[in-house]
């Protein structure tokens, strides 16, 4: 084994030790204001323009906030959590695009377009490359070998 | 003579000059007038005074109070500090036009001086074309639905309300969005240039060289000026954030994304004569997008923190957007043949492979930002629900967006161009690579968890590493030369980069947020930090009355949130204080004083890790990029490596 690739596997072995380690040991757990806080931002004020639910200050955002700790504390899921304001105060509070019907096409499309991309990028670079078997005829050697000597 | 008057008149003769200027520019294209340029020149001249005059003018008004103009009336108040009171000008639509105008007067100016003895070219003619189309847009718009000088007729005794509380409330609003606008408008010059090559079939590297300092500052403007909105909204807002993917941040991170896709495959072109469809349609994205954003965000179709009032300005930008995009689309259509690459890329592994890599990342980066920002509308229009795209969207989409580009970011400043071979990469990778797993160990020894921000650090340290050894390589060959020039002004942009998707990860994933009742003398523990309230109290100010909370953080500096009444908007807002240290944030924000209880505080308290790291790494990109323009090293022009790809009928750009 040479000592390159030995360096390699040692890196590529701690780092990916390090993401296991960080994937695994969870640390302290979330607190309920956390969840709440976080919970906060997946939601618009109904009545604000384009602030979320954390962001904004007037009443009805901070009713919702305070709803949103309740429901917390008690231990609701976040999927009673969203259905619960989405029944109040109607769709457009959340800012998750349902995955159904019309809106899945928001998390269809980018997908499907970098498949597309990633595709393209492959095919293109494998005409290039087949491509690529030109010899140099002497013309080019030619014109390179001037070039050489003009610069030096 | 009234301000209305004097304002109404210079506008119009700004419209004048634009439509005339249009004409001359025509006249010499079809070669009635040999000597158009000296007359555009005496037009942008002309043009350039009005736009100065109006911007004097509405100064001198919100100054001086003239409540007979209705923009003074309506965000203009007695009661506004100087300083805001300037400011005043981009608080609202009908100014910040005038201030657009403003700079982008000062953009042809730059274009007339910078390229004063090339009259005679061809390509000149359809440049000044296309800025005095652009110009007389915008002109118009303050003709006609967006008249900044409408008068009105005050009451005895009438004050105004003032700019909107949350404009007045921090010094960065003064700043913001004149540098968001200097980016925004810088890339009309390149837009042009792209225009004037597509017309005159010059669609080689030329104006590729002749605009891609004005490129690469325009995007200098356009990255400072969002850095700076971010720091203003976590600054005002008080709820802990920077970023919301609200419509107006998209708007302005949209065309960044395209122009960050242009200035790197730019490069590619330059060197290899390739991409020459794709940097055009950059270049046209980016200023269509700018475009785009305004109308999407200023005509009142989708609601956003930064909306102003609905206004009619929406079908003119529409129509204006729709013009650029039909006009580009098809001089790209027309102008197909002549704009095959002559080359090709050997290697995937290879600079010009991973910047080809790069730009098909930024790219769908800049669809998913735009396919979230207009779901809404679409949906609405195809089945008439309202629904919402935000945070949790664009977090999701864009995270694994964010690790390919900086793992990108990591490997591409090391690739040698054409093809490299295995030995190579291995050789020049281990040390950033080294540098990666580093971070990841440190960080996880003070305390990091989770996959997500612990790879965001490796993938950080790896790119940050990539950059440091360029820049190092750089400066021991060259001296402080090594620090200038685009490439090396380019690996400092990159470290600013690194830095800000750093604190990004840092900060989203571990913030920490709690709010407390707190009576004088009670504490609160969050995060290990200790918030003890010692009381409240009243301050007066001329535009405004504060009731500030004071909270001593960990025993020692008081820091006093408020509560912001603003009379004259009729207006209560909070104003955060925020204690910033290099390690961590506390942002405090006053929700409430509760009437029942005496002198009781509800407190918010934003907890987040390395916030001051964002704000570094904007200026860390900012002066990357002012290296950037600096005139690097020479490079040997017939060196066979970076010799351009010689094109028979293509001519060189004025330079």
């Amino acid at each position: 084994m040479t000592r390159r690739l030995a360096s390699w596997l040692a890196v590529a072995s701690l780092g990916l030790s390090m993401l296991v380690f960080a994937t695994v040991d969870e640390g302290p757990p979330l607190s309920n204001a956390d969840r709440a806080y976080s919970l906060a931002q997946d939601f618009a004020c109904p009545v604000c323009q384009g602030q979320s639910v954390a962001e904004s200050d007037v009443v009805v955002a901070r009713n919702i906030r305070r709803e949103i700790r309740v429901w917390v504390d008690e231990g609701r899921s976040d999927a009673f959590i969203r259905d619960q304001l989405v029944d109040t105060f109607g769709e457009d509070v959340d800012y998750t695009p349902s995955a159904e019907g019309v809106t899945a096409l928001v998390w269809i499309l980018p997908v499907v377009g970098g498949a597309v991309a990633v595709t393209g990028l492959g095919l293109v670079f494998r005409r290039w490359q087949r491509d690529a078997d030109l010899e140099a005829t002497d013309e080019d050697q030619v014109l390179v070998e001037q070039a050489m000597a003009d610069r030096g | 003579m009234s301000n209305v008057a004097l304002g109404s008149a210079s506008v119009t003769v700004g419209a004048a000059c634009a439509i005339a200027g249009i004409i001359v520019a025509l006249l010499g294209i079809l070669g009635y007038r040999p000597r158009w340029f000296a007359d555009a020149k005496l037009l942008v001249g002309l043009m350039t005074l009005a736009s100065v005059a109006s911007v004097v003018i509405m100064e001198r008004a919100l100054i001086t109070r003239d409540f007979t103009v209705q923009f003074v009336a309506d965000n203009g108040s007695s009661q506004t500090p100087a300083l805001f009171n300037i400011a005043t000008l981009w608080a609202a639509l009908e100014g910040s036009v005038l201030l657009w105008v403003l700079v982008l007067c000062g953009y042809v100016v730059a274009v007339v001086v910078k390229f004063r003895n090339d009259g005679d070219d061809p390509m000149m003619q359809w440049v000044m074309l296309t800025l005095f189309v652009v110009c007389a847009f915008f002109f118009l718009l303050m003709v006609g639905p967006s008249a900044p000088f409408t008068s009105f007729d005050p009451p005895a005794g009438y004050d105004g309300p003032g700019p909107n509380p949350l404009l007045q409330n921090h010094i960065l609003m003064a700043f913001h969005p004149p540098i968001l606008y200097l980016g925004y408008v810088g890339f009309t010059v390149p837009f042009a240039f792209a225009i004037a090559a597509l017309v005159t079939g010059r669609v080689g590297e030329g104006w590729l060289v002749a605009t891609r300092r004005w490129t690469v500052l325009a995007w200098g403007y356009l990255t400072f000026g969002i850095v700076l909105g971010a720091w203003w909204s976590y600054e005002t807002l008080g709820w802990g954030g920077y970023w919301a993917w609200d419509p107006v941040e998209n708007a302005s991170f949209l065309p960044w994304l395209t122009g960050t896709a242009f200035i790197h495959s730019v490069m590619v072109q330059e060197r290899r004569g390739m991409l020459r469809v794709w940097n055009l349609s950059l270049v046209v994205s980016t200023f269509a997008l700018t475009i785009l954003g305004t109308f999407i965000t200023r005509s009142g179709v989708l609601q956003s923190v930064h909306a102003f009032v609905e206004s009619q300005i929406g079908p003119w930008f529409l129509t204006f957007f729709a013009l650029i995009v039909i006009v580009s689309l098809g001089l790209i259509a027309w102008r197909g043949d002549e704009l095959r690459a002559p080359g090709r890329i050997d290697s995937p592994i290879s600079r010009e492979g991973a910047f080809l890599a790069n730009n098909v990342v930024f790219a769908g980066f800049a669809f998913v930002v735009l396919l979230g920002t207009i779901f809404p509308l679409i949906v609405e229009a195809i089945d008439g629900r309202t629904i919402s795209v935000g945070n949790p969207y664009f977090d999701q989409m864009t995270m694994p967006i964010g690790f390919t580009l900086l793992f990108l970011m990591a490997v591409a400043p090391i690739l040698p161009w054409r093809k490299a071979s295995g030995d190579v990469l291995s050789d020049r990778l281990i040390w950033p690579a080294w540098l990666g797993v580093g971070s990841m160990v440190f960080a996880a020894v003070v305390g990091a968890r989770g996959w997500a921000p612990m790879l965001a650090f490796g993938l950080g340290g790896f790119a940050g590493g990539a950059a440091l050894r360029q820049v190092v390589l750089a400066t021991r060959r060259q001296g402080w030369r090594g620090l200038v020039g685009r490439t090396n002004g380019g690996m400092i942009v990159h470290l600013g980069v690194v830095l800000i998707a750093v604190a990004f990860a840092a900060s989203n994933a571990y913030v920490r947020q709690g709010e407390f009742t707190l009576e004088p003398g009670d504490s609160a523990v969050i995060s290990g930090h200790t918030l003890t309230y010692e009381g409240s109290r009243i301050v007066e100010y001329p535009n405004r009355v504060e009731r500030k909370a004071d909270i001593r953080v960990d025993g020692g500096q008081v820091y006093a949130p408020a509560i912001s009444t603003y009379p004259f908007a009729g207006q209560t807002i909070g104003t955060p204080s925020v204690r910033s240290t290099l390690q961590d944030d506390i942002a405090l924000s006053v929700l409430s004083f509760p009437e029942d209880a005496d002198d009781a505080v509800v407190l918010r308290a934003t907890v987040q890790p390395l916030i001051l790291w964002l704000w570094i790494g904007g200026i860390v990109m900012a002066v990357g990029t002012a290296l950037a323009v600096v005139p690097g090293r020479r490079r040997n022009p017939i060196a066979p490596t970076s010799a351009l790809i010689p094109e028979p009928d293509s001519v060189e750009a004025p330079s």
